[in-house]
């Protein structure tokens, strides 16, 4: 019973990598201590791995952890959140993202920077442009997006990060 | 005691702008951010050395303390600003 209980568990993680801990006990119906358990089972077993970011615990596959690391980073703040559900509808320009999310173009550059150095966007040159793509599955990234939490000191260090990463003079 | 009061003020604002920039380092790793950091610690205690400076105890002149300290914040908030 035991094992056929961690089973689901795991096979839920696997169809819905970056699942948080309250979808997934919702989702089974299980209650939270139950799951506690199981869980710390599977990832002491190293086939499940999970991280709290902002208010939620996300739990990936065991075989997913470096890049569960890099999306979680990509989603930590609210602009590239924004980006991701942008270029979710379709490829876009830095001065698109910029119109799009008011913010300055300085900004949106230095996070695509970070979004192409994690690998979760392509960047592509047609004739004098480039196009920014989504690299990553659209799945994952909105379910992380959507159950993203931010506390109180991330909203106040994101706008701190815009406004360093925009402002300043040569 | 009003004098206190903004002190202590001072202080905790000081210390919540700290964490902040402290957050917005851990998540961007911008130098600038390090630079505020170090900035709005530098103030916290600056605002400690003038708050025992009051107490009869302390009896050592720390205004040249407080006034490099000052120095230190402005020129670490010029160099944050500085663009990479």
């Amino acid at each position: 019973m035991t094992g056929e209980r961690r089973r689901e568990i795991l096979a839920t993680i696997q169809r819905k990598p970056g699942i948080t801990f309250r979808a997934l006990a919702r989702e089974l119906g299980l209650g939270i201590g139950d799951l506690q358990y199981h869980l710390a089972r599977l990832e002491k077993e190293g086939r499940v791995f999970s991280r709290k970011v902002g208010r939620r615990r996300y739990i990936f596959p065991g075989r997913m952890e470096e890049d569960a690391q890099r999306l979680l980073i990509a989603i930590s703040t609210e602009t590239r959140r924004n980006i991701l559900l942008l270029l979710m509808n379709r490829p876009m320009m830095q001065k698109e993202l910029a119109e799009a999310l008011g913010i300055s173009q300085p900004t949106i550059n230095y996070h695509m920077s970070e979004l192409l150095k994690l690998g979760v966007v392509r960047a592509e040159k047609k004739g004098r442009n480039v196009i920014y793509t989504l690299a990553y599955d659209p799945e994952t990234v909105l379910r992380l997006v959507n159950e993203y939490r931010p506390g109180l000191w991330d909203k106040l260090a994101d706008g701190l990060i815009d406004l360093l990463a925009g402002g300043g003079w040569e | 005691m009003m004098e206190l009061l903004l002190a202590i003020v001072t202080m905790v604002l000081s210390l919540l702008l700290a964490w902040v920039s402290f957050v917005a380092y851990r998540k961007s790793h911008l130098r600038p951010a390090l630079y505020l950091l170090m900035a709005f610690i530098l103030l916290a205690l600056k605002k400690v050395i003038e708050g025992l400076s009051l107490a009869s105890w302390i009896e050592r002149d720390v205004g040249v303390v407080t006034a490099i300290l000052e120095v230190m914040v402005l020129g670490l908030l010029l160099v944050s600003m500085w663009r990479r």
